[in-house]
């Protein structure tokens, strides 16, 4: 009888080397028919983006495969499967190591140029498109032959292996796991594509402002994307680590909020060049930042030079992934060189008390707080390689920087939204920020009669009203005029997306600020009192499986509901994995660990209780701010040439 | 309206704002439980065993009696925080500081980032003054009339979009 067993491994190398020939293909012919024009290469372009991506889907479906029916003959079958793991996550233990990550950005990044392809099939004799084309065939040539090569996930591994240990305990605990990574490698792998056309506009000259609007809404999804993916991961932390927060300014995390920073100074400041045909070079350099920045959080973060909670295996991608890194930095840096007398911007901005000198002042933030970031994230490396000594950068050094730099974001959130183009005088100024100004007034009034104190909340407090209401000026000014247009569009999405960066400040500033915490013995049926509730140990109760033991203390809050936090001893492992369990309103969560020692037969619990404020608003912020990238991604009324705040934008220079 | 957003009325919201931040900065936060002082303390120590996690956020053993021997210093009452980290180096014998200090090469990483700020607004500053001496000069009477022409023309423009 025919068995599969066994095929995975060749399968998806087949389809691998498929997908490495399609790439290497459709770069040559994306180059060729560009260069000379050849209208039949070109079209052969598309059939190359297919063939790489059905054969990446093929790669993915046998890696998925070999996971379910456990086909142990792969080595990374050996590292992160098991016979005792769920189903569900058996299935995204296909991401839950090196090599199968690298296969899923290779997914995304096939997926993305098929889309490219397709969209474009009409304008493929563009040279910009076919240069954007043969940029992204480049990046997944590299991509391919990492799984091919130093990530590859269906390397053979040692005979005679029956069952593995399972993907890292923390990675089969929640369901988050199925979505956090997947949304968040879409939007990281997304910034490809911006990137793919700022080279296609180098190349040819055309460094106008055409590049720009055809990946304004790849940039605006993909940055969209990180943004929920990030969310997406606080909120797992949140729900799985039992710490009771969601950053840590681990190595992973700043590897995805470093292009984020970058990549959010791009949609500001690209607007600057739409409407003003001004800072080409920057927004040149802010693209070619965010993606080599992917490259370079995935070297710090896989390469083993770094280590973190996310970094589940070392390997030998490092030097793949620096090389590469510095190739794109020095052709990127080297082509705005070439074209440098073309990237001189025409026109002039005329004062900083203006909308495109926010954007600037809101840029410089951004970028010198990537900075900050970044150095912390490689400062230890720094001084080992110096001093050969260790070092620790943590999260009181990366706290003390940010909270400056969020309070001066929201003050100009406050300011921007109401600013014209070119030129704003004191009396508009008086005008426009007035209502706002009194919101801001009112929230520091509110947070002060809740009990608030503390310069730095009460100061986020206060410009969260005043850039609220800045937001909401803005908004209720447009659809007065539009009606449910008003909400869409770049300059009303964004508004809406600036409302959940506020919740986001707001709900940050309350709860690190005003969370309190105490360590409670419960004895079974005695109520005991913190933080206005009373909390009840009613039982244990005890799960056994082939995979784990699990512990819960059932604790009764004020008299009502049990809350169940746990202790899984993963059999695999040996890792206690603590559980903690919440309740949640819109006021407040009440967030419950149970402590070590744990016995299931014990009549008493330690528990640790956390009164949290305001965590619910930050999941609603994360929310609102998705809800605002897809209003931001609609087309918006459109401005005619006549308006008179406009600078003449100049034509596209063509070769 | 107009003289209800005069200067002076900009003035006394000036007045209130600080007024109120000061009460509030000012105000007691009340007690501390000591739980609140244990995650206060064991966000400021580095675990040992862990790469770059605080004591608070890591489930290792070695942070876990690190965390046991703050409340034990905490629930004495005899401690100063700074006084139970120093106590805690000596016993773990590790470097313990999330934070890097302020001498040596390590005080770069507070200098760079003050650098880089100076940089940027210096840059920036340049900018805008080599922009303003590029300037064509304000609108002209005509120009004004134009604009105002053409804005009364569509009423339903947007005001900044």
């Amino acid at each position: 009888m025919f068995s599969a067993e066994g095929l995975a491994g060749p399968l998806g190398r087949g389809a691998l080397l498929v997908g490495l020939i399609g790439a290497f293909f459709g770069m040559f012919a994306a180059i060729s028919g560009t260069r000379n024009n050849d209208p039949k290469v070109m079209r052969l372009v598309p059939r190359f983006a297919v063939l790489m991506c059905v054969a990446t889907v093929g790669a993915f479906t046998a890696m998925e495969w070999a996971m379910i029916t456990r086909d142990f003959s792969l080595a990374y079958v050996q590292k992160v499967g098991s016979w005792s793991t769920p189903a569900i996550y058996n299935f995204t233990a296909v991401w839950s190591a090196l090599e199968g990550s690298i296969l899923l950005w290779v997914l995304v990044l096939t997926g993305l140029t098929v889309g490219i392809a397709v969209k474009y099939k009409t304008r493929l004799s563009d040279p910009m498109v076919g240069w954007a084309l043969a940029t992204m065939f480049f990046v997944s040539v590299f991509f391919f032959v990492l799984t091919l090569g130093p990530a590859n996930p269906f390397a053979a591994g040692a005979p005679g292996v029956l069952d593995g240990p399972g993907p890292n305990p923390l990675l089969q605990n929640h369901i988050l796991v199925m979505f956090h990574p997947p949304i968040l490698y879409m939007g990281y792998v997304g910034m490809t594509v911006p990137f793919a056309f700022a080279i296609g506009a180098l190349i040819t000259g055309r460094v106008g402002e055409g590049w720009l609007v055809e990946t304004r809404r790849w940039a605006l999804f993909s940055w969209g994307l990180l943004t929920l993916g990030i969310i997406l991961g606080s909120w797992w932390s949140y729900e799985v680590l039992g710490w009771s927060g969601v950053w840590a300014w681990d190595p992973v995390e700043n590897a995805s909020f470093i292009p984020w920073l970058t990549a959010t100074a791009y949609i500001h400041s690209v607007l600057v060049q739409e409407r003003r045909g001004m800072l080409r070079v920057w927004n040149l350099s802010l693209l070619v930042a965010t993606f080599s920045l992917t490259i370079l959080g995935t070297f710090l973060t896989r390469s083993g030079v770094l280590n973190s909670v996310h970094a589940f295996s070392d390997s030998d991608i490092g030097p793949f992934l620096l090389g590469f890194f510095a190739l794109i930095v020095v052709v990127s840096v080297g082509l705005i060189g070439w074209r440098g007398d073309k990237l001189r911007a025409p026109g002039t901005i005329d004062s900083p008390v203006s909308r495109e000198g926010a954007f600037l002042a809101n840029n410089v933030i951004f970028s010198v707080f990537a900075f900050v970031v970044l150095l912390g994230t490689v400062f230890p490396l720094i001084v080992e390689a110096l001093q050969n000594r260790q070092l620790v950068v943590g999260e009181p050094f990366f706290d003390q920087l940010a909270v400056p730099v969020g309070i001066t974001l929201l003050f100009l959130m406050s300011i921007a939204p109401v600013l014209p183009w070119r030129k704003a005088s004191g009396e508009l100024l008086s005008q426009r920020l007035f209502w706002p100004a009194w919101g801001g007034i009112g929230a520091l009034v509110l947070s002060l009669a809740l009990g608030a104190t503390g310069i730095e909340p009460l100061l986020t407090f206060m410009l969260g009203g005043f850039s609220g209401g800045a937001a909401l000026r803005q908004l209720v000014l447009a659809t007065r005029r539009q009606g449910w247009r008003g909400l869409v569009g770049r300059a009303n999405g964004g508004m809406v997306v600036h409302l959940g960066v506020i919740l986001i400040a707001v709900a940050l500033a309350a709860s690190n600020s005003f969370t309190h915490s105490q360590e409670l013995n419960l004895k079974q049926g005695v109520p005991v009192s913190f933080g206005g509730h009373t909390f009840e140990l009613v039982n244990f109760s005890e799960v056994v499986d082939a995979r784990r033991t699990s512990i819960s203390a059932n604790v009764r809050i004020d008299g009502g509901q049990a809350y169940a936090p746990a202790v899984t001893k993963f059999k695999s492992m040996g890792q206690n994995i603590g559980t903690p369990s919440v309740r949640t309103s819109f006021i407040k969560d009440i967030y419950l660990t149970l402590e070590p020692p744990v016995k299931a037969t014990s009549k008493s619990a330690k528990i640790k209780v956390f009164i949290k404020p305001m965590i619910m608003w930050l999941w609603i912020g994360g929310g609102l701010m998705g809800v605002g990238t897809l209003l931001a991604a609609f087309p918006g009324r459109r401005r005619r040439p006549t308006d008179p705040v406009s600078a003449p934008v100049p034509t596209e220079e063509l070769v | 309206m107009k003289k209800l957003k005069s200067w002076p009325v900009w003035m006394l919201m000036g007045v209130i704002v600080v007024a109120l931040l000061a009460v509030g900065a000012t105000k007691d936060s009340g007690p501390r439980t000591q739980g609140d002082r244990i995650d206060a303390i064991s966000k400021r120590l580095a675990c040992p065993t862990c790469d770059g996690e605080s004591v608070y956020v890591s489930r290792a053993s070695a942070a876990e009696a690190i965390r046991t021997q703050v409340a034990r210093d905490v629930a004495s009452g005899k401690l100063t925080d700074n006084q139970i980290i120093a106590g805690i180096a000596r016993t773990f014998n590790a470097q313990v500081l999330l934070v890097p200090r302020a001498t040596g090469l390590d005080s770069l990483v507070w200098v760079l980032p003050i650098a880089a700020l100076v940089c940027s607004v210096v840059g920036l500053a340049m900018a805008f003054r080599r922009w303003k001496r590029q300037n064509l000069g304000d609108a002209s009477a005509q120009d004004i009339a134009l604009v105002e022409r053409l804005l009364a023309q569509d009423p339903t423009d947007d005001e900044n979009v």
